[in-house]
């Protein structure tokens, strides 16, 4: 008798030392074990995730769901020695390759072989932006890790990222389980609080799969005889040189940018200026009315959308201003309501 | 496989899909290797036909068909033809094939009247084409400009707002956003 209990006495302490071994390679390879819910945060999510956005190199096939139309592509991350490169490719017409390096997007169409350069210094990713200090969110946002669901058949953590008002969109973020990467992120609409079914804009992946290596791509060389379009190269200018000022912004949001440049292949200046509550962007234009051209009567009285973006145009003075981004009407319109006149004119 | 597979997959290549079945599909995609064959045939098949581009076609093309048909295995059920026959007319139908494809291409080759080079556009598998309203698009932007000033400020406004315009689909944009295919030259 006394055999048998010393057998599972030493069976008890050998499980004991098993299962803290155990612990201790959890530990060491925390990024690759699924944490319980319990023991995340949507915060912590949000942070491996935008962490492993940013180290990991990965490819798949993504589908963004925009405005009622489908565009599945293809899209690659490469990553080495903190630099990084995103890279798409369209499935479906018209085809193209789209390469972001830092802060440049470049975008070649395939049919022309018209190579376009935009520079966006203010974007990091095409799937999902957050801030780096996602404290930045408190005051605006709740997240919290909501529940466990699979996406192209991994298993994903669901996190839910709520607006505190009525004046911003909630989203959806569905992160892999074992890597921390997004599967699938979607914008919702609110109705008296309430998130509504029905999916303004989303991205899924219906494949992704994390790589060892992925090359870095050169952009191709424009063609003497067909340069490249470049567009929007920017100079960060202090937002005081905006001929406006927005005096009415809901809580949260901050000024991100501002420059002063030409636009719709004329040489009379924009003055853009762009907005984020660190989840939501909103931009606001102005520029002379005869720049403008062309003014329809209807869309100085409603609030337009294109997808979850809407947006809203006004006469100020001699001016034309548009108010636009992927916020509620209401936001766009309070925004473009509260904007006046820098040196008066109104 | 099924026929109404291969109708949805045919839809998907020419953008006529709508939402919801082109991300099934897509997923479907990931556990059914057949479908998958499928696509990028049919994508082939629709390059082939659609493009001017030049696809080098080895001699033996139809030759590695046949052979390929040939090692492939057959089954002699109850109520079947002869294996022979079946076989002959495999051979048949491989060799049609490949003549199609190559006099195909032949007569798309000499309608441009000249052999493009590849592209520099570092794709996976062979791109499809534009469809006609995109070209439509692309022959005219300065009429389509002054049909829609209002929309091309808008989407210069968009195109500098976020980066949704790369992501976008645009083979058939709603008016407002239409103007991002004339971007081009």
């Amino acid at each position: 008798m006394i055999v048998i209990k010393c057998f599972f006495l030493a069976l008890a302490v050998l499980s004991t030392g098993v299962l803290s071994t155990g612990t201790a390679l959890g530990k060491n390879s925390e990024l690759n074990a699924p944490l319980a819910i319990d023991a995340l945060s949507g915060k912590q999510a949000l942070l491996k995730m935008t962490q492993a956005m940013q180290s990991l190199n990965y490819q798949g096939t993504v589908a963004f769901l925009r405005n009622g139309k489908l565009e599945p592509m293809k899209y690659f991350h490469a990553a080495h020695d903190g630099v990084e490169q995103e890279r798409l490719l369209s499935l479906n017409s018209p085809l193209r390759e789209v390469i972001r390096d830092a802060g440049k997007v470049s975008c070649l169409y395939k049919a022309t072989q018209q190579l376009v350069v935009d520079h966006r210094p203010f974007e990091r990713s095409f799937l999902v932006d957050l801030p780096n200090n996602l404290d930045e969110l408190d005051a605006v946002y709740s997240i919290a890790v909501i529940g466990e669901e699979e996406i192209a058949m991994l298993p994903a953590y669901v996190i839910a990222i709520m607006p505190k008002d009525q004046l911003r969109y909630a989203r959806k973020i569905w992160l892999d389980q074992r890597q921390f990467l997004p599967l699938k992120v979607v914008v919702y609409a609110l109705a008296d609080g309430v998130v509504l079914d029905e999916a303004l804009e989303q991205l899924v992946f219906t494949d992704l799969e994390v790589t060892g290596i992925q090359p870095f791509v050169d952009v191709k060389k424009p063609d003497p005889g067909n340069p490249a379009q470049d567009i929007y190269k920017l100079q960060a200018q202090s937002p005081d040189q905006a001929g406006f000022i927005a005096a009415r912004l809901p809580q949260g949001f901050k000024e991100i940018f501002f420059t002063r440049r030409p636009m719709h292949n004329s040489g009379e200046p924009v003055d853009h200026l762009l907005l984020s509550d660190g989840l939501a962007s909103v931009s606001i234009y102005m520029e002379h009315k005869n720049n403008a051209g062309q003014s329809e009567p209807s869309l100085s009285k409603n609030v337009q959308s294109v997808g979850a973006v809407n947006f809203f145009s006004r006469t100020l003075g001699d001016f034309e201003l548009t108010v636009m981004g992927e916020v509620p009407a209401e936001t766009v319109k309070l925004i473009a309501e509260g904007i006046t006149l820098r040196h008066g004119g109104d | 496989m099924n026929k109404a597979l291969n109708q949805k997959i045919s839809q998907f290549l020419d953008d006529d899909l709508d939402a919801g079945d082109a991300l099934d599909l897509l997923q479907k995609m990931q556990w059914d290797a057949d479908a998958a064959n499928t696509l990028n045939r049919y994508e082939a098949i629709s390059h082939a036909l659609k493009t001017n581009e030049f696809l080098a076609v080895s001699p033996d093309f139809a030759a590695k068909i046949a052979e390929q048909i040939q090692q492939e295995p057959f089954y002699l059920l109850p109520g079947r033809r002869p294996a022979t026959v079946s076989r002959h007319k495999l051979l048949a139908l491989a060799a049609s094939v490949a003549v199609i494809a190559v006099l195909a291409m032949r007569g798309v080759n000499n309608q441009a009247g000249h052999t493009q080079q590849p592209s520099g556009l570092q794709v996976a598998q062979q791109p499809s084409v534009q469809p006609a309203k995109v070209a439509a698009y692309t022959r005219q932007p300065a009429q389509l400009q002054e049909q829609y000033p209002l929309n091309k400020r808008i989407n210069d406004y968009l195109q500098a707002h976020n980066n949704s315009v790369y992501t976008n689909g645009g083979a058939d944009f709603a008016p407002l956003t239409s103007v991002t295919a004339y971007r081009q030259k």
